[in-house]
Parts: structure tokens; C-alpha cells; sequence
């Protein structure tokens, strides 16, 4: 019922696959297949192109989450899904700035999909404490982090990378790093 | 400090299945005999999990941004966003329930149109003569109350019923029996506003059809009939009208045969899409070539434009039935009328004289 969406939306199957196995080409497609239909139900109800960006990243998010759990069956049209995720995350926005959440104009069937944000919402204070906590821990125990830990680079990597003298010396810093951001992590 | 960064390196491994069989078997006895080990393993294993799962947050957040700067978000956003039309709007919001109106309108349109088109007539019968309030008479397809001041007449209250055509030069009038079946006394009166009484000759209830006979001294011979009858049936589409008295003046009804039934598809009657009213009722139905092809008798009271008239068919066997002797130049059948040829209002303007109106008490 809504405007008529490219035609290069994947398969429902292709995209779950995808997304198991990692592929960047299934998702780029999935991105792409979606964003029109969450787009037009933003900025039908009082959102702009930004708002729009974040909810469907978001939605995408509680997908991947969902996929990657292991436990998701297709028992809807992730179309439905997707779009059923973003009313609901753009309707707590709403609620949030205090804004009229009554005359929703809605373009897609609705699934009840609260349990599946609720759980996305803890997800996400998880996420934001960590970014947080990497935030404040300050150079260059950020990076030293954030390659060991998200680029899998090895000790001897980081040794180079930073002039230490010896993988020791990379350690030691990694280690008194590590020490400080669980600080900051579990204390916040 | 040295042997802490070699025990979270161990832990780290341990958590990550990176030990050997015997050191990992080594460890976890350290483990259990050591519960600050054991609280390190298991805040670690949570911080693990924890920045693994930013990382891969983190990773998809990058591969949709790439993928959202690929996409044309501005010519999408034009397509998608709230036209400025409230109308264009609206029918974006509602399309699915637009359509359903809409099905449901053409379905309802679809079934009108069928229930039009059964043969099956809806309304009912409507006799079309007038009702006489002054007398109250038992007849309800009497339909014109005369006492309502609706009718502007200037000479004294209008007893009237329906009309009537003569059948003979000395004074037969052929009516509609439901106009004079209760009646007490009857009069005839001729376009010039001149009564004459008359009585009852001859009725035939089934045809709704009876034959008056004017028995007043004052009363003339009329001049030959110019009107004859027509034997044959008429044909649908044939071009008819009908004199007759719905008000104190004599009235021309035009219009044509449209079925061969009367109501719920009567065999004695032709449907007439003419425009007739209380008072039309024994009006004669005649052609374009002057020949009478029924009785105008009724109408149906749901349909505009539904009359109906009894097939001359029965007017021959009405006049049939009565002694041929008595009528003295008595209405021709099937024979070339005095009319044909002539103009609408030439043919009113002969005719007239021999249409009556009926007048019962």
C-alpha cells in the first residue's frame, strides 16, 4: 500500500542468511529495500530525514540482534517486522519530547513487538555505557582498546603500531588501560 | 603487578578457549580454591561479552552508514514525504480503506442494477381514477382527494372520477370499471363542460373495463367516431398518447408502449411510459395513426412513468359483447382512422369532443 518500494528488496530468506553469515552485500540490500517505507512513516508523523536514519538503524539493530540470537522465526514478512519495530521506537521517542502520539498514520500492517525493544532498549544502555566508558578513558588507551578488542589486532600489532620497545611493555599498558575502562564500565 | 597481567592474560585465554587441556584443567582448580580468581573470571567473562557485543554494534553501525550514504536520501525523501495536497494525503493514508468504499459502492451499484432488471415488478397497482371525498366511497386505489384545495376550480366542487371515450355515435362510453364499480349514479361530461347522465351497460371486472350508456334527453348524436380500434397488438417503442381528465379540462399524456406486460408481467395490460394522474383512468391510449390501443387503468406507485392500459384486445371483445343493433355508428376495428395523417393537435381537436369525463356520486 505504500509508495512502491525499489526493486532490489531481498528475499526474506536471502536476508536472514545474510545477516548470519556476516554479509555486508545482504545488508547493504536489506538497508537499502527498507529505508523508503520507515522514511515515509517518519515524515508522515512529525519526523525528519535524521529521526529517520536513527530508528531504522535501530530497528535494523533489534533485527540483527534477533537473528544473531538464534532464536528468530520467520513467522512475518520482515517488512512487517521492520516496520513494526520503527513505529514502535519512534512512538517512545515521541513520547519522550512529549509530543501527540494519537493520530499515527500508518502505512504497514502492525506486529506487537514490545517484548523484542524492551529488550533492544537494554541492549543499547549496554552499548551507550560502553562508548561512554571508552570515551572518558582517554588516549591512547582508547585505541589500544579498540584494536585489541574490536580490530583483533595481535599485542605484537600494537607494539609496532605504538613504539613499544618490547609485546611486555604493550601489555602492561593494555593491562593498566583494561583495568581502568572495567572501572569505569561497571561503575557507571 | 607482573603476575596480575600474566593472570588476566590467563584468564582472558581461558574465557576465549585458548588453553591447553591441562592448563585449562590447572585454572579452573585455581578457580574454585580461590574465590577472587573466580570473581575475576566472572567479570571479565562480562565485560568480554559486553564489548563484544559493542564491537559488533558498533561495526553494523558503520556498514548501515555506508550503506545509508549510497542511498539518495533526498530524491526518496521527495517521493515518500507528506505531499502538501491534504486531498493527496488522505488518499495515501486510506488508500486500502478507499478501496474497500469503493468495492462496496460498486457491488451495491451491481446489485441495484440487478434488482432492477428482474421481471419481477416491485410496486404495486395504482388505479388512476380520481376519488370523489364528498362522498366517501369504499375504493382506496382512489388516489386525488378533490376537497384539497389544490385544485383551483371556480365552479362548484368537481364530482369526478376518471374519463372515458365513446364507442358509438348515440351515446356508448367506454371507462374503466374500477372508476364507476361503486357508484350510486353516474355522469358523463363532454369537453364543452356539458352533463348528461348515464348508467351502467355493460362491466367487465377482469379487464377492468365498462361500458356506460348516456341516457339523458338532452343528449345528441355525436358525429362518426374519427378514432378507430386497433385489432393488432402495438409493438414496444410504439409511439402513444392518451386524453383524458385528470383535472376539469381535457389533458394530452404523451409517450410510448415500453412493455408488452402490465404489472408483475399481467398479459391484459401494456406498461405506457407516459406521464398520467388520478383522473387519467378510462382515458383512451392511442397511436400516431389515431388508432386506440388500449385504456389507460393504472400506474405503478413506486416507478415514475409507469402506467398501464388494457390492451384493446378486450375493448373489441367488451364492445363485441354487447347487442350490435343497439350502436349506431359504432367504433370501427382495424380500419384506417379519421385521424391518420393529421397533426398531434388536429387530432386533439377531433378527438376531444368524444372523450368524456366520468362523473360518479
Amino acid at each position: 500500500m505504500s509508495i512502491k518500494l525499489s526493486s532490489s528488496v531481498p528475499t526474506d530468506r536471502e536476508v536472514v542468511l545474510g545477516i548470519l553469515n556476516n554479509s555486508e552485500e545482504a545488508l547493504n540490500k536489506l538497508y537499502a529495500g527498507y529505508y523508503p517505507m520507515v522514511l515515509q512513516f517518519i515524515l508522515t508523523n512529525n519526523g525528519s530525514e535524521d529521526d529517520a536514519k536513527d530508528v531504522y538503524q535501530e530497528a535494523i539493530i533489534v533485527l540483527y540482534n534477533k537473528i544473531k540470537g538464534g532464536n528468530f522465526e520467520l513467522s512475518s514478512k520482515l517488512k512487517t517486522y521492520l516496520y513494526s519495530v520503527s513505529r514502535r521506537i519512534w512512538l517512545k521517542k515521541l513520547t519522550q519530547h512529549s509530543k501527540k502520539t494519537n493520530n499515527i498514520a500508518d502505512f504497514e500492517d502492525v506486529l506487537a513487538v514490545d517484548e523484542d525493544v524492551e529488550q533492544h532498549e537494554e541492549k543499547d544502555m549496554q552499548f551507550d555505557k560502553m562508548k561512554v566508558a571508552l570515551e572518558s578513558l582517554g588516549e591512547p588507551c582508547k585505541t589500544i582498546i579498540q584494536d585489541f578488542y574490536i580490530h583483533s589486532l595481535s599485542m605484537q600489532d600494537i607494539c609496532e603500531k605504538f613504539g613499544y620497545t618490547n609485546t611486555d611493555n604493550a601489555k602492561t599498558q593494555k593491562y593498566k588501560c583494561l583495568q581502568r575502562l572495567k572501572k569505569l564500565f561497571f561503575q557507571s | 603487578m607482573r603476575n596480575e597481567i600474566e593472570l588476566e592474560g590467563i584468564i582472558e585465554d581461558y574465557l576465549n578457549g585458548k588453553l591447553t587441556a591441562d592448563e585449562q584443567k590447572a585454572f579452573e582448580q585455581l578457580r574454585n580454591n580461590d574465590p577472587i580468581v573466580d570473581h575475576k573470571v566472572v567479570a571479565h567473562k562480562v565485560f568480554l561479552e559486553s564489548m563484544k557485543q559493542y564491537a559488533d554494534i558498533l561495526l553494523l553501525k558503520e556498514q548501515m552508514d555506508a550503506a545509508h550514504n549510497q542511498l539518495d536520501v533526498a530524491a526518496i525523501s521527495a517521493k515518500v514525504k507528506p505531499h502538501s495536497s491534504k486531498i493527496v494525503r488522505i488518499w495515501r493514508n486510506n488508500r486500502s480503506a478507499i478501496a474497500i468504499a469503493a468495492s462496496f459502492l460498486i457491488l451495491a451499484m451491481v446489485m441495484l442494477y440487478s434488482i432492477q432488471n428482474q421481471s419481477k415488478q416491485d410496486g404495486s397497482f395504482e388505479a388512476l381514477n380520481r376519488e370523489v371525498s364528498q362522498i366517501k366511497r369504499s375504493q382506496n386505489n382512489l388516489i386525488r382527494n378533490i376537497n384539497t384545495k389544490v385544485q383551483n376550480t371556480n365552479i362548484a366542487p368537481a364530482k369526478f372520477g376518471g374519463s372515458g371515450f365513446a364507442i358509438s355515435s348515440n351515446g356508448y362510453i367506454l371507462t374503466n370499471y374500477h372508476v364507476i364499480k361503486d357508484a350510486d349514479s353516474i355522469y358523463v361530461q363532454n369537453s364543452r363542460g356539458v352533463s348528461f347522465k348515464a348508467k351502467r351497460f355493460y362491466t367487465d371486472p377482469i379487464n377492468d373495463i365498462a361500458i356506460l350508456k348516456i341516457n339523458d334527453s338532452s343528449f345528441d348524436h355525436l358525429g362518426t367516431l374519427p378514432y378507430s380500434i386497433k385489432k393488432a397488438g402495438a409493438g414496444i417503442g410504439e409511439i402513444v398518447y392518451t386524453l383524458g381528465y385528470p383535472k376539469d379540462d381535457v389533458v394530452l399524456g404523451d409517450g410510448y408502449i415500453s412493455s408488452k406486460t402490465g404489472l408483475n408481467g399481467d398479459t391484459l395490460a401494456y406498461q405506457v411510459a407516459i406521464p398520467v394522474n388520478p383522473g387519467n383512468s378510462g382515458g383512451p391510449l392511442l397511436d400516431n395513426a389515431g388508432n386506440i390501443v388500449g385504456v389507460i387503468n393504472g400506474k405503478e406507485n413506486k416507478t415514475d412513468g409507469a402506467a398501464f392500459a388494457v390492451k384493446s384486445r378486450y375493448i373489441v371483445e367488451a364492445v363485441n359483447s354487447i347487442p350490435q343493433d343497439s350502436l349506431s355508428k359504432r367504433i370501427p376495428y382495424g380500419k384506417r382512422s379519421q385521424l391518420q395523417g393529421l397533426k398531434r393537435n388536429k387530432q386533439v381537436e377531433k378527438m376531444q369532443d368524444y372523450v368524456f369525463m366520468i362523473k360518479v356520486y
